[in-house]
């Protein structure tokens, strides 16, 4: 246990004044705001165009369409019907309408763009839709009053039942923000670890080291001292995070913290983090450089990934068979059940089922692993096949 | 096992008591490769026992299997120090420079050598005063905090070699420490190891370079395609199993002298200049015996055969084990 620590003491002081880790470590929460506020900060400078329509009106729709039009949209009387299309071109607008005296009975209407665009046609759209419905039903004798109460639209007021506990916003925040780090810490320190084992090979150095101590025990180290790496990177972010958040965006943490199952997201974030760490601490082990990575090493790496699949069909369905069968796996059980348990009640079971796959998952992978690496590592010069990767987990433990 | 000379007849309490590695019928295979074949020896504390033979004859696997990063499948390894025998390696007191060796290229060089004689348990502080001591014995005192990428080679592999010393092991293998140094280097290192014998140390040495082997090693210990091929003191292998050779400078001709019965071949070095190599087992005297009176002989020099010439005729197969 002390020789793990050593090493993990030993990953943690290296890579942490590494410039590739500090420079992730900065990047990263600036790359976060710039992708959170981009949309928002894009809608503000995208003013709506402004477009003006000339409109040739011949059933006195012009009150209507200019009552309740929208800032942007002009809509104008020309001077002069015949000279219609001069008047557009003179006054750089997007087209003109014509509604012809006939319109009540065809309800046909025509556009005349100058150009390609779509602004305002909605609009437009809509006003004539009801226009004609408004005449037509005028036409069959109802008035006023009448044919309000007949063309209002339907409301649905939602409402949940008493003894039903739907989570709110805040805790779907907290879930989202905690799948977003699992994923994070899983490929950044997925890829040192890789990276690590790599170099201890590139660099000649796991002979000597493996004199002194267990191929178990460097693997150990690696994955704790990168585990703690991720921790002081998690911890980091967080920091300035959170104040942001509450001060900038008036988000209540704490309140919202209360309100999540913190125990049961670490244990999957824990859990998914040493699966993945194995996973690649191993990988690792079976090449010669990252850029020589080969299919079966390309196809591994993918498993982490494997999640992103599953997490629109089980945000529109969280109890359906695709969600709980994705809860069962074990490479994509903890995000799909920190994402299920925000936005349902999952039964019991299933947590507790999710839990025990995952456990045991861990321990195999790991074992197979140690297994690899312990071969892996002493092998110059070339990347492993699938084959040989095979061959290596049948060798019985020496 | 092969011990000749005054050890066996010594062998008393105090030789019980000192260090020794001792191999036994130590065996390796990988699939179908029996790679290592029954191998034996025994390596006593001040000696440097050269452990030689050809690439791919199993050294680097018995160097591996001695160090416990790979387990042999049959035979026994035992560590003999303090006056117990440890069937496991006993980390703290065996130091390795392997044939494959480097340096974490994005750290320093002090930080490097305190972490690896860390994971022998030597305190970082005492680890930084006696990694100070050893880079000022090399000249390398003013890259104690240099990054590795700014060394050459031959620094590095100073760097290494204190590696693999700076916990002050009482076992001590090195896989070709001498390749790639500069003479002068090499006459650093070697005066290092023999210190490290001198303080009783059990030193390990394979080396491709046979004059160094001659040079540093009591006894050798030779294997060719995973078994011993031959052992024992320097003196006595090459008594045994090399031929001599003799270089003669001659007034006439020297089909006379090649058609001796004692020598086995000639080669012409220059105008009148031979070198005679004599038959296996022929000695000096035997050869002389046979010189004719008429040969118009101006010079003569007999030399026992290098270790070279030992090894390479093991290597190509003309003593096979």
């Amino acid at each position: 246990m002390k020789d793990i620590w050593k090493v993990a003491h030993w990953e943690f002081t290296r890579y942490i004044t590494n410039k590739q880790f500090i420079i992730g470590l900065l990047i990263t929460p600036l790359l976060m705001v710039a992708f959170g506020a981009l949309p928002i900060l894009l809608e503000r400078w995208n003013k709506p165009q402004e477009v003006t329509y000339y409109i040739v009106d011949e059933t006195g729709i012009m009150p209507l369409l200019t009552a309740g039009s929208p800032a942007n949209l002009k809509l104008v009387q020309p001077q002069s019907k015949d000279r219609v299309e001069e008047e557009v071109r003179e006054a750089e607008a997007a087209g003109y309408l014509v509604v012809d005296s006939e319109f009540l009975r065809t309800g046909q209407a025509a556009l005349y763009l100058s150009g390609h665009t779509t602004e305002g046609r909605a609009y437009i759209q809509a006003v004539l839709s009801q226009f004609l419905q408004q005449g037509r039903m005028q036409e069959s004798g109802l008035d006023w009053e009448q044919l309000n109460y007949v063309s209002a639209p339907a409301q649905v007021e939602v409402h949940t039942m008493a003894d039903v506990e739907i989570p709110g916003r805040q805790e779907m925040v907290v879930s989202g923000v905690f799948v977003v780090l699992i994923y994070i810490i899983v490929f950044s320190s997925g890829t040192m670890l890789m990276q690590s084992a790599v170099q201890e090979k590139r660099d000649r150095m796991i002979e000597v080291v493996l004199s002194s101590i267990s191929p178990q025990t460097l693997m150990q180290g690696k994955i704790l001292g990168h585990f703690l790496l991720g921790v002081f990177q998690m911890a980091f972010w967080l920091v300035l995070a959170i104040p942001a958040a509450i001060f900038l965006l008036d988000f209540p943490v704490w309140e919202a913290l209360g309100g999540v199952n913190l125990g049961l997201l670490a244990l999957f974030g824990l859990c998914s983090y040493l699966l993945n760490a194995a996973m690649f601490v191993g990988l690792g082990a079976t090449m010669d450089d990252i850029q020589n990575a080969g299919n079966a090493q390309g196809l591994v790496m993918m498993l982490p990934m494997l999640s992103f699949f599953f997490i629109a069909p089980v945000v529109s369905n969280p109890n359906g068979s695709v969600a709980v069968l994705a809860s069962f796996f074990p490479f994509t059980s903890p995000v799909i059940m920190i994402i299920r348990s925000a936005m349902t009640q999952v039964p019991v079971w299933q947590v507790v089922l999710s839990v025990i796959v995952l456990l045991l998952a861990v321990l195999a992978i790991s074992l197979a692993a140690a297994k690899v690496f312990r071969v892996g590592m002493l092998m110059y010069g070339k990347t492993a096949s699938l084959a040989e990767i095979g061959k290596w987990l049948r060798y019985r433990e020496e | 096992m092969v011990e000749s000379g005054i050890l066996p007849r010594m062998r008393g309490y105090w030789l019980m008591a000192a260090d020794a590695l001792m191999v036994t019928a130590v065996n390796k295979t990988y699939g179908d490769k029996h790679v290592v074949k029954d191998i034996s020896f025994r390596a006593q504390a001040g000696e440097i026992l050269g452990f030689l033979g050809p690439n791919g004859a199993g050294k680097t696997t018995t160097i591996r299997m001695i160090m416990g990063i790979t387990a042999p499948d049959s035979g026994k390894i035992v560590f003999q120090t303090g006056g117990r025998q440890l069937a496991g390696v006993p980390k703290e007191l065996v130091g390795y420079l392997p044939e494959e060796r480097g340096l974490y290229k994005d750290a320093c060089v002090m930080h490097i050598l305190q972490f690896l004689a860390g994971l022998k348990n030597v305190s970082r502080q005492e680890a930084a005063s006696r990694a100070r001591r050893w880079l000022a014995k090399f000249s390398l005192a003013d890259y104690a905090n240099a990054k590795v990428e700014q060394l050459s080679k031959g620094m590095a592999q100073k760097v290494q070699f204190i590696a693999a010393v700076l916990h002050q092991p009482r076992f001590i293998v090195l896989d070709e420490p001498f390749a790639g140094l500069d003479p002068v280097s090499q006459d650093l290192f070697k005066a290092e190891i023999k210190r490290l014998a001198a303080d009783g140390a059990v030193v390990l040495l394979s080396s491709h370079q046979m004059n160094i082997v001659e040079e540093l090693c009591d006894r050798i210990f030779l294997i060719n395609h995973g078994q011993e091929v031959v052992s024992g003191r320097l003196g006595e292998i090459r008594e045994r199993y090399g031929s001599y050779r003799v270089h003669v400078e001659l007034g006439a001709d020297a089909d006379a002298l090649v058609r001796l019965p004692a020598v086995a071949g000639a080669e012409r070095l220059g105008s009148g200049r031979w070198v005679l190599y004599l038959q296996d087992y022929v000695k000096p005297e035997e050869f002389l015996r046979q010189v004719p009176s008429d040969v118009g002989l101006r010079e003569l020099s007999i030399t026992r055969p290098a270790l070279h010439d030992i090894f390479v005729k093991i290597a190509t197969g003309r003593y096979g084990g």
